[in-house]
């Protein structure tokens, strides 16, 4: 072990407990650094809109399984096989019993909606933590051992630059019927391969450049301490930034390649809309407006809050970056 | 004409050059990794080549994937053919993919460059005009309007567009490219109209870059000057237009062109328009307006030369990252339009598993993305002087990027 590298000697002296402890600490100062950092989002409007937007999002998912279990009769409001039959002729408009009316089928539109958003969150989450955490590992590494590897791996994210993931979702996802763990893994791994890396990797050699890694490495810190105690914590609010935009893509080439190809493995509003493509197209919507507006509006306000708290967390952040 | 090669600085000759090499690089591996990614899907294309094989027909339309081969030989045939312009057959089609691409292509640009262009345009613009306003409920309301156009559904902001202008006022056909009744005793193709329409933009366009050019001495006068030149241009343009036997059939395209590209236009210009108000708001603050100010000049020359020309540089930046998104935009609305271009057989070709034109389509959409990042970085290099100045160019534009 070389000399002044604190970690192994404080797990020595201190025992497991110590090391434990350490590590708590260091965690909830982190977690408390960033809440006081994510508090200055509310000074922003757009952020403020989009959070809330969000959140109305998130209770309609949760409430979905619990209004099931309690309030919703099963056989009425599944959304896959529920069909009412106290009333006549479906599709029906909204009334008090089903608040956005029924489907051909006779299902519930609120409750498909509802069920739906899971599958968004599902997509857009997994894509934005799968998108960043290999653009990180990319960019960091790319930035900070540089020579061979750097131009090994800025070259092969040049080539996937080519391949945005928008492009390959609409064809990958249409040969292979995808659940939304995976959609969302591959919208990661292709965002965070190709401009993201380029991104991430920019940004972390002008850290590396500073002062204060300097000092870390003169005080004897190990390569992988530098990056995990300097590099990272500053690249968290460019990574906040666009992970924002990136559940914003995925969420939105989800909806469109459940709109364009037929899909069983998920669910989700892009599906809704296919469901009753054809009298969408054409503008023929007869009785079913009430079928195709709710998803439509749910996905424009679900990838816009997303974007819009993108873009506060950009103009938060950014003149940072660029004063820099 | 003075010496061009003395005007133009060592290091951005040498930039260019390694931007080029790196440019080609990138397009070889991109070959790589899309041949694996399309080889590696599960289809059923082996099984229909055996149906054909057992049927007694050529097995040769399948050696995409039905072949004995292995993947690296099929991968270097299809490089080699690549390059000579040959990229295999349709399965699904039976046609040449390079003849699907070469009827499709036209189509696609027509509406997706102009549509991108106007966007950008429209962004900056708006942006410009809402940043210098310094309203708070007009940034408000702006920022919720470009979020709304940027992340509504494609299809569905067709649908309110083909309802409101093409069904219930009728301005605007809502679907297709052309009025087959009024092409059937022409003896004419599509493409050749939008071939020579393209023609006419781009030595109009030219005309206007080298008459602003030839005006830039005159600085008091030079904007009117240039509006004049630009109004004698486009009417020039359109004159043997009018009088020429191509003429009504163009106007049919663009009649037709309207509606796909006003929605285009409406999907692509919000993200352009909220980061040019942010930067602009950032640049506003710099030591040089107040000058600018100071000199007395006119409130209008002070934001577009001094203010939104130091803003424009991230906008280019982002813009680039988000321009897949709008080309699957642009995709899909070729599909919800009937509009027969390259995104509508993208789709199809994924849904009828035909790996050929997927490989073809792909790979046209890899070269145009390359192309753009070419452009934007040699725009990049003529508006940031910084750039042309220092040596190592290569560092500042890919912080940039």
């Amino acid at each position: 072990m070389r000399e002044g590298s604190i970690g192994p000697r404080y797990r020595y002296e201190l025992g497991w407990r110590g090391f434990f402890l350490i590590h708590l600490h260091r965690i909830q100062r982190s977690l408390r650094r960033l809440i006081g950092q994510s508090r200055l989002i509310l000074e922003k409007p757009i952020g403020v809109i989009g959070l809330v937007i969000i959140a109305f999002f998130a209770l309609m998912g949760l409430i979905q399984p619990l209004l099931m279990s309690t309030v919703w009769d099963k056989a009425t409001y599944d959304p896959f096989l529920g069909f009412d039959v106290a009333i006549e002729s479906h599709p029906s408009l909204p009334s008090r019993t089903h608040l956005l009316g029924t489907d051909y089928k006779g299902r519930d539109v609120l409750s498909q909606l509802a069920f739906a958003t899971r599958t968004s969150f599902v997509v857009g989450v997994v894509a934005a933590l799968i998108g960043s955490i290999v653009a990180t590992f990319v960019g960091v590494v790319s930035a900070y051992y540089e020579g061979a590897v750097d131009t090994v791996l800025m070259t092969l994210a040049g080539a996937f630059l080519l391949l945005p993931p928008p492009v390959v979702l609409l064809t990958v996802g249409l040969i292979i019927d995808m659940n939304g763990l995976q959609v969302g893994l591959l919208y990661g791994i292709f965002a965070g391969l190709g401009s993201l890396a380029i991104m991430v990797k920019s940004h972390a050699l002008s850290i590396k450049s500073k002062q204060y890694i300097q000092a870390g490495r003169i005080a004897g810190g190990r390569n992988w301490r530098i990056i995990r105690v300097h590099i990272l914590p500053n690249l968290l609010p460019l990574l906040a930034v666009n992970m924002m935009f990136i559940v914003t893509g995925s969420v939105m080439i989800e909806a469109l390649m459940s709109y364009v190809a037929d899909t069983l493995t998920r669910f989700s509003w892009g599906r809704m809309i296919w469901l009753i493509q054809d009298q969408f197209r054409g503008g023929i919507v007869g009785l079913q407006w009430h079928v195709i507006i709710p998803p439509a509006l749910a996905i424009m306000l679900f990838c816009g809050a997303f974007y819009m708290v993108g873009h506060a967390l950009d103009e938060l952040v950014n003149p940072r970056l660029r004063s820099e | 004409m003075p010496n061009l090669s003395s005007r133009i600085p060592q290091g951005t000759l040498r930039f260019i050059g390694s931007r080029l090499f790196r440019s080609l690089i990138s397009l070889l591996l991109f070959q790589v990794i899309l041949f694996s990614l399309i080889q590696a899907l599960p289809t059923n294309i082996v099984e229909l080549g055996d149906v054909v094989a057992a049927h007694g027909e050529g097995l040769e339309d399948f050696q995409m994937s039905g072949s004995a081969e292995p993947a690296w030989q099929q991968f270097i045939t299809w490089v080699k053919d690549f390059y000579q312009g040959d990229l295999g057959k349709s399965t699904s089609l039976g046609m040449p993919v390079v003849d699907i691409l070469k009827e499709r292509l036209p189509r696609t640009l027509l509406l997706l460059l102009p549509g991108t262009f106007a966007g950008f345009l429209l962004g900056i613009w708006l942006g410009k005009r809402v940043a210098w306003q310094k309203r708070g409920w007009l940034e408000l309301a702006a920022t919720l309007g470009g979020t709304a156009f940027y992340t509504s559904f494609p299809p569905w902001l067709a649908f309110v567009m083909v309802n409101a202008f093409g069904l219930s006022l009728g301005w605007f056909p809502p679907e297709k490219i052309i009025d087959p009744m009024k092409w059937f005793r022409h003896d004419v193709t599509i493409n050749e109209v939008i071939l020579k329409l393209f023609l006419t933009l781009g030595a109009a366009g030219l005309t206007y870059l080298l008459f602003t050019w030839m005006t830039r001495k005159y600085f008091w006068f030079r904007s009117w000057l240039r509006a004049v030149g630009g109004v004698v241009i486009i009417i020039l343009a359109i004159i043997p237009w009018i009088t020429s036997y191509y003429g009504p059939l163009a106007a049919d395209i663009l009649y037709h062109l309207a509606l796909p590209l006003i929605t285009l236009t409406l999907l692509s210009f919000g993200e352009t328009m909220l980061v040019m108000r942010a930067t602009m708001v950032e640049a506003m603050e710099a030591d040089h307006v107040p000058t600018a100010r100071a000199k007395g000049l006119h409130d209008s020359q002070v934001r577009d030369r001094h203010v939104a020309r130091m803003a424009i540089l991230p906008v280019l930046a982002r813009f680039i990252l988000h321009l897949p998104l709008v080309f699957i935009g642009s995709f899909i609305l070729e599909r919800v339009f009937y509009w027969d271009g390259m995104g509508e057989i993208l789709i199809q070709a994924a849904i009828d598993n035909d790996l050929p034109v997927l490989l073809g389509v792909l790979s046209v959409v890899g070269v145009g993305i390359l192309l753009a990042y070419i452009i934007f970085d040699l725009l990049n290099l003529w508006f940031d002087p910084r750039q042309r100045i220092i040596e190592g160019a290569e560092v500042l534009i890919q912080g940039e990027i």
